[in-house]
């Protein structure tokens, strides 16, 4: 399963770079070879305005994996952040950050985020947006839900009773410790941003065209399924191959950490 | 005092729901008029709707407009067909219901006998292939699946339409999109929980007063075993009814998900307001029903 993982990771980064290399242009337009399947001057065919779908995938991942690394580590901050004081102050603290919380969580999956994306308009730095304001929740929740049983342990109380101020407790005595069970979550949260992203894209929300996305790319071949069914296939492949791998390594990674997870 | 407990902070979700998508339209950078109408508007018709949102009034008093429109069923009205929006929500709000319905059933009816096989299977090689494709499935999303089902199904073996929903048969699709995905996470729970389940004192005494394999499994282990998978299905109706925002987009299934699309496609905030509203709501209903039930399901926590 490890060793699957890591092909396929290692696999895209490497077709990147001999993307790179031979300077594919995913923007160039070739009205002569519309729809074309897959042949030898296009490896994996051409869109509907007779782009490279390779170039084009291969320009979707690095859009991908960045929006994914971004709001990964946006919400990862702001969401330990805030988990770090409602588990350590507890009471009054705790009650109004987890009603907030709550409130997150009452929308369903992505509705939110398609919903904020919708109304601060199309574009990849709305879309950064929208992801992030509706992505903190998870990281806030776990860790308030670790500070809270870390709290009373006898190294943080001896450092309360010497005197170390709270910031100094939390990022010196606490934090640490939550090190390996965020790491695991960051490691699904970049899966479920990618998969986000995709949705959102598909939906027209995300990055606008002529740049190219997965999830835009999707819709397309969907709309143009009759006649070249292999673009949706190649676009849903590579995104799925992607999240898969993403996902496995989480596995591992939670198994090798030792973390014991609710998923 | 702690059912009071309970009722009081559900009141409270509901009112932060309520209020998050009243700020909706106000995350609109500029001027949510000019956004919506486009910049060739008149001056008056700037006016009639800025007037007409309330958005000329102060902040609180513009929600407490809000909330007493909403108490009395009224939802504003679209600024496109200027229809009343509870009228398009009456009429897209059902076939979502239906939808998801059948989604559900499809998931159940395929997650927990394939759990249940898995899980006395368990470290045999027909488990090993149950988990695989249950985690394969998963990890597709309604916009992967949709597709490649539509392709096989319609294009290629044409038993099923397209899309629409002229036929009697074009739910068929759409449904199986959604239910796939929740019944292979509903196939990891079931195999999961009932592997606890099975090592218990109780089940081994099940076994040793000499009842049959058949109902040791479904008498005493399941029963014990259903109340995570309960939960499970709480929390997956969340993803199913934002699932379906993309399902019904593809399948053309005119249900409330393709309104908030339409509605976002048009810049016809009230109508996305309302839509995100209305399948939130939907969602915070579909919990409190889980919890319910599991109170109902679970001795233990009914006792206490």
């Amino acid at each position: 399963m490890k060793k699957f993982a890591i092909s396929i990771l290692v696999f895209w980064v490497l077709a990147v770079i001999v993307g790179k290399l031979f300077h594919l242009d995913p923007n160039q337009i070739d009205l002569n070879s519309i729809l074309a399947p897959i042949n030898t001057d296009y490896w994996l065919g051409t869109d509907d305005l007779g782009r490279d779908i390779l170039a084009r995938v291969l320009a979707g991942i690095q859009v991908s994996f960045f929006v994914a690394i971004i709001v990964t580590l946006i919400t990862m901050v702001i969401g330990v952040l805030i988990g770090l004081f409602a588990g350590f102050y507890g009471g009054k603290v705790d009650a109004i950050l987890m009603k907030i919380t709550d409130i997150f969580l009452a929308f369903p999956g992505i509705l939110l985020a398609i919903a904020f994306a919708a109304v601060l308009g199309a574009g990849l730095s709305n879309l950064i947006l929208a992801l992030c304001i509706t992505g903190w929740v998870s990281y806030a929740r776990l860790t308030r839900g670790q500070t809270l049983s870390l709290r009373n342990r006898q190294h943080v109380i001896a450092a309360e009773s010497l005197g170390a101020s709270v910031p100094r407790i939390l990022i010196k005595h606490i934090l640490p410790l939550l090190g390996s069970i965020l790491m695991v979550e960051a490691t699904y949260s970049l899966a479920s941003v990618m998969i986000a992203e995709a949705s959102l894209s598909f939906l027209g929300l995300g990055i606008q065209v002529p740049n190219a996305s997965w999830g835009a790319m999707l819709r397309d071949g969907v709309r143009y399924m009759l006649v070249a069914p292999h673009y949706v296939l190649v676009v849903g492949l590579s995104l799925m191959s992607l999240i898969l791998a993403v996902n496995l390594g989480g596995d591992c990674l939670r198994d090798k950490l030792d973390v014991r997870s609710e998923k | 005092m702690n059912y009071l407990k309970h009722m009081l902070s559900f009141t409270a979700v509901i009112f932060g729901v309520l209020l998050l998508t009243f700020l909706l339209i106000h995350a609109v950078p500029g001027d949510p008029v000019e956004v919506m109408l486009g910049e060739s508007a008149s001056m008056a018709d700037r006016q009639a709707l800025r007037a007409d949102l309330g958005l000329n009034q102060p902040l609180i008093k513009q929600f407490g407009h809000y909330l007493t429109s909403l108490s009395q069923g009224d939802f504003g009205r679209s600024i496109h067909t200027k229809t009343p929006i509870v009228d398009l929500i009456k009429a897209r709000y059902p076939a979502t219901l239906k939808l998801a319905f059948l989604s559900l059933i499809i998931g159940l009816s395929i997650g927990i006998p394939l759990g249940i096989y898995a899980a006395l299977n368990a470290g045999h090689w027909q488990d090993l292939i149950v988990t695989l494709v249950s985690v394969r499935l998963s990890a597709m999303p309604a916009f992967w699946l949709g597709p490649i089902l539509m392709l096989v199904f319609a294009l290629w073996l044409g038993w099923f339409p397209v899309s629409g929903m002229d036929s009697g048969t074009s739910i068929v699709l759409p449904a199986l999109t959604l239910g796939f995905g929740l019944s292979a996470i509903l196939t990891r729970m079931t195999r999961t929980s009932l592997l606890e389940v099975l090592n218990d004192d109780y089940i081994r005494t099940a076994r040793a007063k000499g009842l049959s394999e058949p109902e040791v499994i479904v008498r005493h282990a399941l029963r014990a075993a259903l109340l995570p998978i309960i939960t499970i299905v709480g929390l997956q109706m969340g993803s199913l009814l934002a699932g379906t925002v993309i399902t019904e987009t593809i399948f053309s299934w005119d249900g409330i998900g393709r309104l908030l699309v339409e509605s976002i496609e048009k810049r016809d905030y009230p109508v996305t307001q309302a839509c995100v509203l209305v399948v939130a709501l939907s969602y915070v209903l579909v919990n409190l029903f889980t919890d319910i039930l599991y109170r109902l399901a679970d001795p233990r926590v009914r006792a206490s």
